[in-house]
């Protein structure tokens, strides 16, 4: 079925909605309270449209697509309801983009560009609501910027249905608010401020840290446990600092993570910017280790299938007993992402059959001589008195060890991982070049 | 100028207690009732004509109808949340003949195939409602409701609590759910209300209290009252600057001038008829040049570009500001907006500040254009009518009386 | 500080439990009970309630900030609710508004509520849920007395 947008014909099916269509088709369509994964309320009014046949204006978000029906966005009628919708969403905004976080990616912001560029004519006393409410799990609210959208009200009733948040008042008086004495306390909390289409909803973790335009993205996926979640990584490289990761923001997958993660693995970007000193081993040193008869391998079960592959091959090519061991908290998982597995690609590791009989490995440690730890957590720091320990590692491991190669994380080395429902999927690397090397290539050196 | 059939035993004392109330025929259409099929009922009451009295003047037998034709557990609901300022007609149903409502609530409740009704009391009316609780336990002691009736119809009084929106009838059922009255997404084919789901009937006190005599004494004895296409009678209010304010039933397309004089009493002190709010706060005002042919019925006053609304009228006299009365019936709706909606939110509260410019006589010419545009940012951009209401109420003052406004322009 | 019902309010709240098909049904009726017992909803009122009825917190925080009937704080007098609205107004609800403020705000709390559904009898106002209508000075006087 085609229905008539703005005079182009867009194909569709009876029964859609037409602001997903519109959004599916890539067409200009405002919205606030619409959000994929948390539907329409219908309160913005912001998405409306002009349809044929109808007297008054109508909203996208609950408007259905059927035969013949002719959609109108760019009509004068049209835009001046937008443009009045979004100067009364305005009104009582404090306007205050200087010291906003949301600024540059504020649909605010982006509308007004948009639709108003009206000058404002506020003869009247704007409303005084609260601000710097601090909501709990690092969620800040200003209650003047929000436009009541209710996506974070929405977003824990019906999804992590914890009700910390609600609307309370009446009228202009409306607010988001907790509880008094109560607060914002779940583990997917922060997903309000990514939710949150104003500046209204801020992070703690990152306010006042970056403006959002000197950041970079790159898509990559969640190695915080195994259900491979999908995120951007925004990070940048500043004239006096090295790169950084800023943060974690949630890449849309409708199979995996929908618009969401857990604060876990949201807050996990700060691993990536550890600093730690090591001193680099030779590969020389090591190609002289392996002489050694008794040789064990661990690989951590969070490197891509690349990886696993070339420490596969490596260990295969230098008579390396090789295993992999899950990361397993009973206490981490949950009924929705979160799972126990706290590794990012132990699918992966079954696929290549790496052996992970942790009995086995076991009893294979007792009797190595040599351990080459591939950045696996239960080896790093670990006392292994009277063995030769390699690490390839990440992240800082005490220098007392034999040789320490220190290799590049995910954020720098792209690849490919397997989540726990068994679905590859592939990440990338950050446009900035690690000053740490590959595991592929350190190991392609070792040959 | 006065018909009683809704009012008819308001003025004998104590009408409220069941026996009073069965000396004075009241539960006797139950005979007629339960004698019928219940879409014969159905039927009688869309011959009728019978029309919301709430203010909306839907045709209240296809209401019926879509009700009774869905499937499901059904609820009959009766909107007793009367807050429309200028209206003040069901309590005196609720207080001085409540067995009439409890009987047209049996009858309905028969016709829609319904056993459980809820009356939504405003919360202001505490008294009206310990009365009316008075009555309902009467007529379960006579098995009039409950297991021991004939037709078993429970019905629970749920007060409100002090929100004018909840008299819309989909924040008043979100608000009989225990929610914030917020009123809910129009459909988009005709479909009932529901109430957790379930098809559900919502209907104003008057209206429900109309039924018995229509099921009594036939569609045509009803269409006998009134107009053709506003057939019966209303429980008129009139109220404001007139000597004798009260409630009045009388026959739809009377002259509304000759009421006011007649039934009203005349403007007090003598005093000449400046304007009038038609049928409570949400009709657009009408100057009394225009009043000189207008009939109390919903096409004429609709005609007239203003509405019937609930029928409750504010007259006011040569002596009112029309800035103040804008003034007072925009903060009016500044406190009630449900604050849902963004143009309702924004715009109700933005209209009422910019009003006390005008009050304080400090406005500026641009106040007055921006109060145009807020009314028409207000009208037909919301998911309910109050706000498009209070458009209507902005625009009916400024169109009227705007010289009053630039007056008040420094 | 812990809320619990009256024997006598738990007793009418059990007969309109299988009045509903809901319990949430309830809040409204249940906020009306906490009300009346305590003059004010306490915040272990909600909790009790929120227990009661299986809802959350917040909701019932919610739903009691959306009605202006309902109170949060306990009122340190009684209060006299003078309606405000058009007909009142016309009828002189602000010269009665200054003569309870000026005569009687030492002993209540006397504050402007929107249309109370009087009309007919403006100037009017309510105490403890009760309406004055055609008030005058004098017949202030004589219900306050």
């Amino acid at each position: 079925m085609k229905i008539l947008i703005d005079n182009a014909e867009v194909e569709c099916k009876e029964g859609d909605l037409l602001i997903e269509v519109m959004l599916k088709n890539a067409l200009e369509i405002p919205h606030f309270c619409y959000q994929e994964d948390l539907g329409a309320d219908g309160n913005c009014r912001m998405c409306m449209v002009e349809i044929k046949g109808q007297k008054r204006p109508q909203i996208a978000c609950n408007t259905f697509v059927k035969e013949n029906l002719e959609v109108s966005t760019i009509s004068e009628n049209i835009k001046e309801v937008k443009r009045s919708i979004l100067e009364l969403e305005l009104l009582n905004h404090p306007v205050d983009c200087a010291i906003c976080d949301q600024a540059g990616e504020c649909k605010l912001q982006d509308y007004y560009m948009d639709f108003g560029l009206y000058d404002s004519h506020l003869s009247t006393p704007k409303t005084k609501k609260g601000k710097h409410i601090d909501l709990g799990s690092n969620v800040m609210l200003d209650q003047e910027r929000c436009v009541l959208c209710t996506r974070c009200v929405r977003f824990t009733s019906n999804i992590t249905k914890t009700n910390e948040l609600g609307i309370i008042g009446r009228g202009d008086n409306s607010r988001v608010a907790v509880a008094p004495g109560h607060e914002l306390n779940n583990p997917y909390a922060m997903n309000v401020v990514e939710l949150c289409p104003v500046g209204a909803l801020t992070s703690k973790d990152f306010r006042f840290k970056q403006r959002v335009w000197f950041l970079d993205s790159t898509k990559s996926i969640c190695h915080g446990c195994s259900r491979g979640c999908n995120i951007y990584i925004d990070y940048n490289e500043t004239k006096y600092s090295a790169e950084k990761v800023h943060r974690f923001r949630a890449r849309r997958n409708n199979k995996i993570n929908k618009s969401f993660l857990c604060d876990y693995g949201r807050l996990s970007y700060k691993e990536l910017n550890e600093n730690f000193n090591a001193d680099v081993s030779h590969v020389k040193d090591l190609k002289e280790l392996l002489k050694d008869e008794k040789k064990l391998a661990l690989v951590s079960p969070s490197m891509s299938l690349q990886q696993l592959q070339a420490v596969k091959s490596f260990c295969k090519d230098n008579s390396v007993e090789l295993f992999s061991l899950p990361y397993i908290d009973e206490n981490f998982g949950d009924e929705w992402l979160k799972t126990n597995d706290m590794s990012a690609n132990f699918n992966g590791v079954k696929e290549l059959g790496i052996n992970y009989d942790e009995d086995e490995f076991g009893v294979s440690l007792q009797e190595a001589h040599v351990v080459i730890n591939f950045d696996h957590k239960y080896l790093k720091n670990r006392e292994l008195k009277s063995k030769k320990v390699v690490h390839f590692t990440t992240s800082h491991v005490d220098s007392d060890y034999e040789l320490i190669f220190v290799i590049a994380d995910f954020a720098h080395d792209s690849g490919t991982i397997i989540n726990c429902d068994g679905i590859r999927q592939d990440f990338y690397a950050t446009k900035y070049e690690s000053q740490n090397s590959r595991l592929v290539d350190i190991l392609e050196e070792l040959k | 100028m006065i018909t009683k059939i809704v009012s008819k035993n308001f003025e004998i004392p104590d009408s409220h207690l069941i026996d009073v109330a069965l000396a004075n025929g009241r539960y006797s259409s139950l005979k007629s009732v339960f004698e019928k099929e219940p879409q014969e009922l159905i039927d009688i009451i869309k011959q009728s004509g019978l029309r919301g009295k709430g203010g909306g003047g839907a045709a209240t037998g296809n209401k019926w109808q879509i009700v009774s034709d869905w499937d499901g557990v059904k609820y009959v609901v009766v909107n007793a949340d009367e807050s429309e300022p200028g209206t003040f007609k069901d309590r005196r149903i609720l207080s001085l003949d409540p067995h009439l409502l409890i009987e047209g609530i049996i009858a309905t409740c028969y016709a829609v195939s319904s056993n459980i009704s809820y009356i939504y009391v405003r919360g202001e009316y505490e008294e009206f409602s310990d009365v009316l609780q008075g009555a309902i336990d009467e007529a379960y002691e006579k098995n009039f409701l409950g297991v021991g009736a004939k037709y078993r119809v429970d019905i629970t009084i749920h007060r409100g609590a002090g929100a004018y929106i909840c008299g819309e009838k989909s924040a008043l059922l979100e608000s009989l759910e225990g929610n914030r009255g917020h009123p809910r997404l129009k459909p988009h084919s005709p479909e009932p209300e529901f109430y957790f789901n379930e098809p559900t009937l919502v209907n104003n006190v008057e209206t429900i209290a109309s039924v018995p005599f229509i099921i009594e004494n036939g569609a045509d004895a009803y269409r006998a009252y009134g107009t053709e296409k506003s057939p019966g009678t209303l429980l008129f209010g009139i109220s404001g600057n007139v000597n004798k304010p009260g409630v009045y039933e009388a026959e739809f397309g009377i002259s509304m001038l000759e009421f006011i004089e007649k039934v009203g009493g005349g403007v007090k002190k003598g005093k000449k008829l400046k304007a009038v709010i038609p049928g409570g706060a949400s009709t657009p005002i009408l100057p009394y040049e225009m009043l000189k042919d207008a009939r109390l019925d919903y096409e004429n006053l609709s005609a007239l570009g203003s509405a019937l609304g609930t029928g409750g009228m504010i007259v006011l006299g040569e002596d009112a500001s029309m800035v103040k009365a804008l003034k007072n019936l925009l903060r009016f709706y500044h406190h009630e907006s449900c604050g849902q909606c963004t143009p309702c939110r924004e715009g109700t509260s933005w209209s009422d500040k910019i009003l006390d410019r005008f009050v304080a006589k400090k406005a500026t010419t641009e106040d007055l254009e921006i109060l145009k545009s807020v009314s028409n940012s207000m009208n037909g951009k919301t998911i309910c009518v109050f706000a498009p209401a209070a458009s209507g109420v902005i625009d009916g003052f400024l169109k009227h009386f705007e010289a009053e406004f630039l007056e008040c322009i420094v | 500080m812990s809320f619990s019902f009256s024997q006598e309010n738990s007793i009418k709240i059990a007969s309109l439990l299988n009045r509903y098909p809901h319990k949430k049904a309830l809040i409204l009726p249940l906020l009306w009970f906490a009300q009346k017992q305590e003059s004010y909803i306490s915040e272990d009122a909600i909790g009790h309630i929120s227990e009661f009825l299986d809802v959350p917190y917040m909701h019932i925080y919610s739903v009691v900030t959306f009605y202006t009937m309902f109170r949060l704080t306990k009122p340190q007098k009684r209060v006299i609710e003078v309606c405000a609205t058009l007909s009142c107004e016309l009828n002189g609800s602000e010269d009665i508004k200054a003569y309870l403020d000026e005569n009687y705000s030492k002993d209540f709390e006397v504050i402007e509520v929107e249309c109370m559904g009087a009309c007919s009898g403006a100037p009017m106002c309510a105490i403890d849920g009760k309406y004055h209508e055609n008030l005058t000075t004098k017949t202030i006087d004589e219900v306050l007395k």
